[in-house]
């Protein structure tokens, strides 16, 4: 059983944390909660399957495009509607959850209500420590590495990936050393609005598409960001996969309970942030407003 | 520079107003065209019918689109003979949006409350029971066509004055569905211990967390070892999971054979979908509402493969109507129908009624339509005494239908109480399964 | 005796609501709801505004807690799905009356709000913002873990009438709403409320000042847990089923757009928020695919040219603050009506000036 638990945690906790590292890595930067940040993961679902299924692009094809037209989109947004109110905590949740609501509410239309599903980029399965996974799963799991690799590169190896750090620690400060915050946080949004859209392009094939898919990770995100301490990229991904491993572990060991996936999660937050306020790798934005 | 980008924010600022009234105006527009063409010929004031449900959903979809076909149909045929005039059908769209917003359901009935004469629909128990109190306050027939929780037609017995307005056609509830669902276990048991040699089969029974599911689940655990099998375990995932790799993979731990699924919500497209891709050695049956027909096939992306499910519609001559409707639905939408397509039986008894009392008075209908014995697509109909659906032998009883290459085959009933519909099929095996297990 | 308070009355009336635009247009509006019924029985549109009026109830409480104390939470549907819950199943299984019942369900949202304060009193910002998502999320948990108790999805129905007549519902529902504002309104603009401003500002502050402030956040979310519960418990006897949907997350979310879309921390923002924008969604049921979008687009740009929210934006275009007294007055004016100090005459909103 332990076997079955680690893979299926790995495979569902990778899912998770690509989606909370653009969320937790636009919140350190910029200090903007993006409630639309998995509405952006949606759409690129959905324009994959518009794209593949509709006018026949293959998927590879399809899943470059969509990616590039969802990274438009989130940067223009951003530009447009979140820019002007970003110093107001308020207001950004309200544009961005609006521009969430946006997004399923096109889909709605141009597609309705119904469940559809994609064909995955690998099909077939595989046998990994006795336990059958897909080639999908595989990928996904090899996709978070690579991505994670390569943000990982670009924080600490690139003179923009300091500046992007120096911001996430002390926006003032950074400032005053003479970097452009209000470019450094455009880039960062088109990084963040990315990495929805891969993470988007990598499930989408794994699950059933609905309009209202946007909801449940958006929570289980938020969660696991604030479980890893806001602003911090690493306790982000370790948020991730604790919160993974705790509903894996629960289906595993309590199946009649399974259905209680996100209170368990929840619960295993709240009581991390009971004992440590500032999340695991947080810093206290003391005098931060 | 100030000037220019004040111009900037007001031109994207009109962009997007033009944009959305320009949407308007286009559907506006599909609005009218959907006015039903029939009614030019037919003399007196037209029957308005609601068709209550979510309409941006599936199930909500079907329940217009056969009340369409319906509607059509009887209007062509003449209309509806109230008296001495023929009066047109006229059926009215109300989205209940009961899939994201509760409250707005019951607004969404009152809204219509007034101006129309009857209702039929109705699709998440949490809504219904709140539209059920609201048409019940108006004195209105209320026929519902898509839950099958027992509450709703117990009050009906427990208050006939108030609620005596309240029939289902559709679906049987579910204690019914749970007595048939057993049956088709046995059904799939008896071609695994025939075709495999298992003289135990090991059952592992997947029910989504729900009221209704429940008592189901109880009854299965005492049932199956009864049937002379054996209870792998016990798996209870969210109606609305969206991943249930752990749980399959925790049942082919199990070594069950058989997987007996109990789910109405969104999370059975996805156990069908991940059952195939994982290829888990054991037959999937039980209740699969997302399995039923609709876009199952698109849905799945082909995968779904053998999965099986209690049905209520199918291309079998459960009445004479049957077959003809089924054919005609799947040509004129390109789809298979979901059970909430019986909403086109629920019109036509509603319109027998109407011209057995003579009047649209609520009361004298509701005392036809309880005499209603009705040759309905999904067999025949007679209401209990709550004014739920009789099941039975002789009476509705449900299909056993499985999937096989986008078609919907039947394979129950097959000879129990001596039924068998022209065109069934024995159930099929998986090959991964026959191959895991006969080694 | 009687003619002098008639005399105050009347003077007060003149001096507290004639004196100011936005106070007139307020009291004109409840006048209006007031004689409605009057004019128009149609059921319908006395539903709609009878759950406008519960939810701006629940709009106000959000405010109370989120705007003016600054404690921003995600999980307000807690108290109103923990109201709701308690009054349905003290009147279904006790058949206790909704005068009971709704009290008692209040009750049991405040109790909520403690359990809410515990991670309140710890986390700080964005962390309580995100960890209070948690409290509705564990609470649907438990309604499904006991369906016998709670009915599971299915939810509890049977739920006796607040009034045997639509009408009735109305005006309980309409004067709870009034009575209620005023109240929070009072409570937001008294001493207590002044501290709890002083905690949203800086609570360090605050505690220099040797005040306990956790004593007075527990405060904020228990009183906001009492109003929240107050409609939780109307809802439950209006609608007549109460179900996991008063839990979940669009439920704790659409008070944050009512709110900051009419103004926060204000009190009367949520309140005229919800009077506009729920019959507004009523009305765009006409176009029933694209109304969610044009509610969007309503609030997005409404937001992009009053940052702070509608009646702050009309506040300010009907009133001048008196630059020595802080008093306000009608934007006719010349001098303060209390100091006599003269008002800046020109216009003092530009609608494209961007966030404070």
């Amino acid at each position: 059983m332990w076997e079955q638990i680690l893979v299926n945690g790995l495979i569902s906790g990778g899912k998770y944390a690509l989606l909370a590292m653009g969320f937790a890595l636009i919140y350190g930067v910029a200090r903007i909660m993006n409630l639309s940040h998995t509405a952006y993961y949606m759409l690129a679902a959905y324009l994959i399957y518009y794209l593949n299924q509709s006018l026949a692009v293959p998927l590879p094809l399809a899943y470059l495009l969509a990616i590039l037209v969802v990274l438009v989109i989130g940067v223009t947004t951003y530009h447009y509607l979140v820019a002007p109110v970003r110093e107001q905590f308020t207001a950004v949740l309200i544009v961005t959850l609006v521009m969430a609501i946006v997004v399923q509410e096109i889909i709605f239309i141009f597609f309705g209500g119904h469940f559809r599903s994609l064909p995955p980029l690998i099909p077939g399965t595989t046998t990994l420590a006795g336990i059958k996974i897909t080639y999908q799963h595989l990928l996904t799991l090899a996709t978070v590495l690579v991505t994670l690799t390569g943000i990982w590169l670009l924080l600490f190896k690139t003179r923009l990936g300091i500046a992007i750090r120096a911001m996430a620690m002390d926006r003032e400060v950074a400032n005053l050393m003479g970097m452009p915050e209000s470019r450094i946080a455009l880039v960062t949004v088109a990084i963040s609005v990315g990495l929805a859209a891969i993470s988007g392009a990598m499930v989408a094939p794994l699950l059933i598409l609905d309009p209202l898919m946007w909801m449940h990770p958006l929570v289980v995100v938020m969660a696991a960001v604030i479980l890893g301490g806001l602003g911090s990229i690493k306790g982000s991904i370790l948020g991730a996969f604790i919160l993974a491993f705790a509903e894996i572990m629960l289906v595993f060991t309590l199946p009649k309970l399974a259905y209680l996936r996100g209170s368990v999660s929840m619960a295993v937050m709240l009581a991390v942030l009971l004992i440590r306020p500032e999340g695991l790798f947080g810093i206290f934005m003391e005098g931060e407003r | 520079m100030k000037m220019f980008r004040r111009y900037k924010t007001l031109a994207v600022i009109t962009i997007l107003v033009l944009m959305v009234s320009l949407g308007l105006a286009g559907c506006g527009g599909k609005q009218e065209a959907q006015a039903p063409k029939e009614q030019a010929p037919l003399k007196g004031d037209p029957i308005k019918v609601a068709i209550i449900g979510p309409m941006t959903f599936i199930h909500g979809e079907h329940m217009w689109k056969s009340a369409t076909m319906a509607m059509e149909e009887i209007n062509a045929a003449g209309g509806v003979k109230v008296g001495n005039q023929s009066r047109p059908v006229e059926i009215v769209k109300v989205d209940t949006n009961e899939m994201t917003n509760i409250p707005d359901a019951a607004t969404a009935v009152e809204r219509v409350a007034n101006s129309v004469d009857f209702f039929l629909g109705g699709f998440r128990t949490e809504a219904v029971l709140g539209m059920q109190d609201v048409i019940m306050d108006y004195k209105k027939v209320f026929i519902s066509t898509g839950v099958g929780h027992p509450n709703l037609t117990k009050k009906v017995k427990d208050n006939y004055d108030r609620y005596k307005y309240y029939f289902r056609t559709n679906p049987m509830n579910s204690n019914d569905m749970a007595r048939a669902s057993f049956l088709i276990l046995a059904e799939v048991a008896s071609v695994v211990k025939t075709d495999l040699g298992i003289e135990k089969p090991k059952v592992a029974i997947m029910a989504e967390s729900a009221v209704w599911t429940d008592p189901i689940v109880a009854a299965s655990q005492q049932q199956i070892p009864a049937m002379g099998m054996e209870v792998a375990g016990v798996w209870r995932p969210s109606a609305v999971a969206t991943d249930v790799t752990a749980e399959l993979s925790a049942i082919r731990a199990s070594g069950a054979h058989i997987i007996l699924t109990f789910m109405s919500g969104p999370v059975g497209g996805v156990f069908a979908r991940q059952y195939e891709e994982l290829k888990i050695p054991a037959a999937a049956t039980g209740i699969n509402v997302d399995a039923q027909g609709g876009k199952f096939w698109q849905v799945t992306g082909g995968k779904g493969n053998y999965v099986s499910t209690l049905n209520l519609l199918g291309r079998a001559a459960l009445s004479p109507k049957a077959i003809p409707f089924y054919d005609k639905f799947v040509a004129r939408y390109g789809e298979i129908p979901v059970y909430t397509a019986a909403t086109y039986d629920a019109l036509y008894m509603l319109v027998e009624a109407i011209e057995r009392a003579g009047s649209i008075d609520a009361d004298a209908v509701v005392k036809e339509l309880e005499k209603t014995d009705y040759a309905a697509i999904g067999g025949r109909l007679v209401f209990t005494e709550n004014h739920d659906v009789t099941w039975g032998p002789k009476h509705v009883t449900g299909l056993g239908t499985q999937w096989s290459e986008g078609k919907l085959n039947v394979f129950w009933p097959n000879g129990w109480e001596g039924i068998k519909h022209e065109g069934t099929a024995r159930f099929v095996l998986p090959p991964w399964m026959i191959e895991h297990w006969k080694k | 005796m009687f003619p002098y308070l008639i005399r105050k009355l009347f003077r007060d009336f003149q001096g507290e609501i004639l004196a100011l635009p936005t106070r007139t247009i307020v009291f004109l509006a409840c006048i209006g709801l007031l004689i409605l019924p009057l004019f128009t029985k149609n059921p319908y549109l006395l539903r709609v505004l009878t759950l406008t009026g519960i939810f701006a109830i629940y709009a106000a409480s959000w405010d109370l807690l989120a705007g003016i104390t600054g404690q921003v939470s995600f999980g307000h549907a807690l108290f109103f799905g923990v109201a709701a819950y308690t009054s349905a199943l003290l009147n279904l299984h006790l058949g206790l009356p909704p005068v009971l019942t709704i009290p008692l369900g209040a009750l049991a949202a405040v109790v909520a709000g403690l359990v809410l304060g515990l991670p309140g009193l710890r986390l700080k910002g964005p962390y309580f913002s995100l960890a209070s998502l948690a409290l509705p999320t564990i609470m649907m948990g438990l309604v499904f873990t006991f369906p016998q108790f709670t009915g599971g999805e299915l939810g509890i129905s049977g739920i006796t009438r607040l009034s045997t007549s639509r009408i009735g519902e109305y005006y309980i529902i309409l004067i709870m709403t009034m009575g209620l504002a005023l109240a929070m309104w009072k409570m937001a603009t008294s001493k207590t409320g002044l501290i709890f401003h002083a905690i949203r500002e800086d609570e360090i502050a605050v505690r220099a000042s040797g005040l306990n402030t956790s004593r007075y956040k527990m405060l904020a979310f228990c009183t906001s847990g009492l109003f929240a519960g107050l409609a939780g418990g109307l809802y439950a006897h209006f609608m007549r089923v109460v179900g996991p949907s008063t839990l979940e997350i669009v439920m704790s979310l659409q008070i944050v757009v009512w709110t900051i879309f009419g103004g926060i921390a204000t009190i009367y923002g949520p309140i005229i928020g919800v009077f506009i924008l729920f019959p507004m969604m009523e009305y765009l049921r006409v176009v029933a695919e694209l109304r969610m979008l044009i509610f969007a687009a309503i609030v997005v740009i409404t937001l992009r040219l009053m940052p702070e929210g509608l009646t702050t934006w009309v506040q300010d275009l009907l009133e001048r603050e008196c630059p020595r007294c802080k008093e306000r007055n009608a934007f006719t004016r010349a001098n303060c009506r209390v100091c006599g100090t003269g008002l800046d005459p020109g216009p003092n909103t530009n609608i494209w000036k961007r966030g404070a």
